[in-house]
């Protein structure tokens, strides 16, 4: 076999996080290459880099035995390199035809400008054809379920650059794309993978590790931005794989263990009953005063969705939140926060902070009762908050009228943890708080997460960090596709692995 | 606050800064102001004088009290484009009513009543963009026909010319001397306005909603309450500013206000308040209103024709965003 990809020894830092560390491997021609890592891992920075969207700090990557450095998807996709993504790319109100041919229509005008429809469909059905699929090119996408739209866009992926532009041997990486599939689904579509490789090549990652071994030839395994693993398809078991996707020892001062405290005495000061929507179903927990409860599960678990369902940033479809009084069956965010719930949304930059606006502004935004109480915004008493916030998070290069967008990741997110931990919490949801920031600041937020129980404050800590779940929560509900599928308690004396938190998270264990 | 020795202990950081960073957007404009004022005054002998002064800001308080609270709706980053369409409506019922009773001695009352019924006409923008969740740039388009429609068929394409005392008062008269009362006035309204803007709550979650609406909401804070308040602050200066019109003019006719539509936006952005929201402030839109008035004048005074004066002002516009935006931050444009 001859090689068709290689990457050498690639690296990439975001700041100070280092994503990629020297990575380096081969893809031979016409093969499947498995990748797996826990989130974060540094898959999709690899996917990114070989898509064009960034370029590495150091290393280097050749395609078909040339040096390769795309400057965008679009002379990445022109070379022979295109990705499906989870979430699908179709136009669902155009035809399969247009879908497939996307940006190509230049192909097939006549006289400069008429597109020739009927050039188009002849097109299309040869390259349906060649997939393997059985559709009529002419409807609209939307008219097709989620298999077959995936093959369409596979189809659009690895067979249509060689009808149109020549290329033979593309490569595809397809990203997650089971996640959302079921099991007769995903028979189909590894069924249209084996078909599809004897004219492409593809680089699969997925959390379902059992298809995966299934499927690649080759499977490598990358952690915290390194490849740490590279394994054939029969040393591959889900154990080894686990091992080496995980690995890390578990640091007990990194998370006060000793701070934890013992709740199963205390009063329920959190109820959340039967709650349902539309990621997620029938979700009870009662939290006890100063406990911090753990939420795991890979991305389509719905654990996020629950989270804001339960702050009450989005509306539930049935169920209650108790939080001090009467159970509410429509959560408001706005009513909670006077309550006593404060909330850190897992997307930092889009729902957390304001990063054209100052400090001290981010700092008081929910807490308007408290700056403005009467008509005027008491605006030296929140510049003094803002200094004192600095002082106690250690908000470094903070000043009250910094911008936000100044600071880094890591301070950006002490400043929204400030400004709940500023109020009188009975309830904090965090969704993914230290996502994306460094080491130092990490462990900074995991110290206030723990310091806040102790003020009787309860925790509902969601996040795909393993560790820190395990490290910081008393018990842990592991969710899959939108239940709850196991409570795992989690005492300082015998805190469960991450294997087997993992085991719980992936379907095929179910 | 949960403190610990730890964090104290640590180094404070050295680089504290007062002062907010200070961009372009905020001193390039007054640098404006004061260009165009020496370049006049240099090239017309009428412009550098107190009559003009006197008749410029007469004419400067109309559009500054029109954009008033429309600059709290952009700092939200919504738009009101029904400004002009309010002053006319505003000015037109106002005037129907007054002929209507035939009464001299309801004076002042009127101040009041375009302020309610501007108000009311912009609580209707803000429930429409909030309640039927339209962007407010498709709402006060469709508003702005409306009004302008309904205008339009009171006044019958004619023009009502009325008399009252208290109006000579409000645009004539000068209690400082060379500014005249409707000056006066604008400018008061202008400083409470920027004193809402910066020392109340409703001026920081106009501040907040603009700079992250999302982020807003998802901390729980009113954003749909208070976008219909800022749209009824525009509808309320935008009356008040309908009322003060007819009193500088003695009549409505049917092209009062239609100015205003490109006016008030022009004011408010060149003054340095973005588009998209979240920064910028009605304290800045005085200076824009300055630039757009003394450009008028002085183009008047240099005779240019109204045609070529329309281009002068578009190029100053979107020159003067040009200039002033810090485009790399700003990768949407809409």
């Amino acid at each position: 076999m001859t090689e068709l990809l290689r990457v050498e020894g690639l690296s990439k830092s975001f700041g100070p996080v280092a994503v990629l560390q020297d990575v380096g491997f081969a893809v031979p021609t016409r093969s499947i290459i498995g990748l797996v890592g826990e989130n974060g891992a540094g898959k999709s920075t690899l996917f990114n880099i070989l898509t064009g969207l960034i370029r590495p700090d150091h290393g280097a990557v050749f395609f078909k035995g040339r040096p390769f450095r795309p400057r965008s998807y679009k002379e990445a996709f022109a070379a022979g390199v295109s990705r499906v993504f989870q979430e699908q790319a179709l136009i669902l109100s155009a035809p399969v035809y247009e879908n497939l041919l996307l940006s190509q229509e230049h192909r097939f005008t006549r006289f400069g400008q008429l597109v020739d429809r009927r050039a188009m469909i002849r097109m299309a059905e040869r390259i349906v054809e060649d997939a393997g699929i059985n559709i009529d090119v002419r409807r609209n996408a939307g008219a097709f379920d989620f298999s077959k739209r995936q093959a369409i866009e596979i189809a659009r992926a690895c067979v249509a650059p060689r009808h149109l532009m020549g290329i033979e041997d593309p490569l595809v990486l397809l990203d997650e794309p089971t996640s959302t599939l079921d099991r007769e689904d995903e028979t189909a579509f590894f069924d249209l993978l084996r078909r599809l490789r004897r004219q492409a090549s593809f680089i699969f990652v997925s959390h379902r590790l059992t298809e995966v071994r299934d499927i690649s030839d080759i499977i490598h395994v990358m952690k915290d931005g390194r490849l740490v693993g590279t394994l054939g398809p029969r040393e591959a078991d889900e154990k080894t794989l686990h091992g080496l996707m995980v690995g890390r020892e578990r640091a007990d001062d990194y998370y006060h263990l000793d701070r934890q405290q013992a709740v199963a005495e205390r009063p329920v000061a959190c109820r959340v009953q039967g709650l349902s929507g539309a990621e997620f179903r029938d979700i009870s927990i009662e939290l006890r005063r100063g406990e911090i409860v753990g939420i795991g599960g890979l991305l389509d678990s719905g654990k996020s969705a629950l989270g804001s369902a339960i702050a009450g940033v989005r509306p539930p479809s049935g169920g209650t939140v108790t939080l001090g009084g009467l159970p509410s069956s429509r959560p408001s965010i706005r009513r909670f926060v006077r309550q006593g719930l404060g909330y850190i949304p897992a997307e930092r930059l889009v729902q957390g902070i304001i990063p054209g606006l100052g400090l001290a502004m981010n700092l008081t935004l929910p807490s308007a009762d408290r700056y403005s109480p009467k008509l005027v915004w008491r605006r030296g008493l929140e510049r003094r908050a803002a200094e004192a916030a600095i002082r106690a998070m250690d908000i470094r290069s903070g000043s009250p009228t910094v911008l936000l967008s100044d600071l880094s990741g890591g301070n950006q997110q002490k400043v929204v943890l400030a400004r709940w931990l500023q109020r009188d919490l009975t309830v904090l949801v965090l969704d993914n708080p230290t996502r994306n920031i460094d080491a130092g600041a990490k462990e900074e937020i995991y110290r206030h997460i723990r310091s806040v129980t102790k003020a009787n404050v309860d925790v509902i800590l969601i996040t795909d960090e393993l560790a820190a779940l395990i490290g910081l929560a008393n018990r842990i509900l592991v969710m899959q596709l939108g239940r709850v599928v196991i409570e795992i308690p989690a005492p300082p004396e015998a805190k469960p692995t991450e294997h087997d938190l993992i085991a719980h998270m992936l379907p095929s264990a179910a | 606050m949960s403190l610990s020795a730890n964090s104290i202990s640590r180094k404070r950081n050295g680089t504290r800064r007062f002062v907010p960073a200070v961009d372009r957007g905020t001193w390039l404009p007054v640098i404006v102001v004061v260009a165009l004022v020496i370049a006049f005054s240099w090239m017309s002998p009428t412009f550098f004088t107190w009559r003009n002064f006197s008749a410029t800001s007469g004419e400067a308080a109309t559009l500054l009290i029109a954009s008033l609270g429309a600059s709290f709706v952009i700092l939200m980053g919504s738009i009101d484009l029904s400004v002009g369409a309010v002053v006319l409506l505003v000015a037109t019922v106002t005037v129907a009513l007054l002929q209507h009773f035939q009464s001299s001695d309801l004076g002042f009352l009127v101040l009041p009543f375009g302020a309610l019924l501007g108000g009311l006409l912009g609580a209707f923008n803000g429930a429409i963009c909030v309640l039927g969740r339209v962007p407010s740039f498709v709402v006060t388009l469709g508003t702005l026909s409306v009004f302008t429609g309904t205008a339009l068929s009171i006044l019958a394409g004619a023009t009502i010319m009325f008399d009252l005392p208290f109006f000579e008062t409000l645009s004539l008269a000068q209690s400082i001397p060379h500014l005249p009362n409707i000056a006066l006035c604008a400018a008061v309204l202008w400083l409470v306005f920027i004193f809402v803007g910066i020392w109340t709550r409703f001026g920081r979650f106009a501040l907040l909603i603009g700079g992250g609406e999302v982020v807003a909401r998802t901390a729980g804070l009113p954003v749909d309450r208070y976008r219909v308040y800022a749209f009824t602050l525009s509808g309320a200066t935008a009356g008040l500013a309908g009322i003060f019109a007819m009193s500088r003019l003695g009549a409505v006719g049917p092209t009062l206000g239609v100015d205003l539509l490109l006016n008030t936006i022009a004011a408010i952005v060149v003054g340095g308040t973005s588009l998209a929201g979240g920064s910028g402030g009605v304290q800045r839109t005085f200076i824009g209103v300055a630039i757009i008035t003394i450009l008028n004048d002085g183009l008047n005074l240099l005779g240019m024709g109204e045609y070529w004066q329309m281009v002068i002002k578009g190029f100053v516009v979107v020159g003067a965003v040009l200039i002033s935006q810090d485009r790399l931050r700003s990768q949407i444009v809409k």
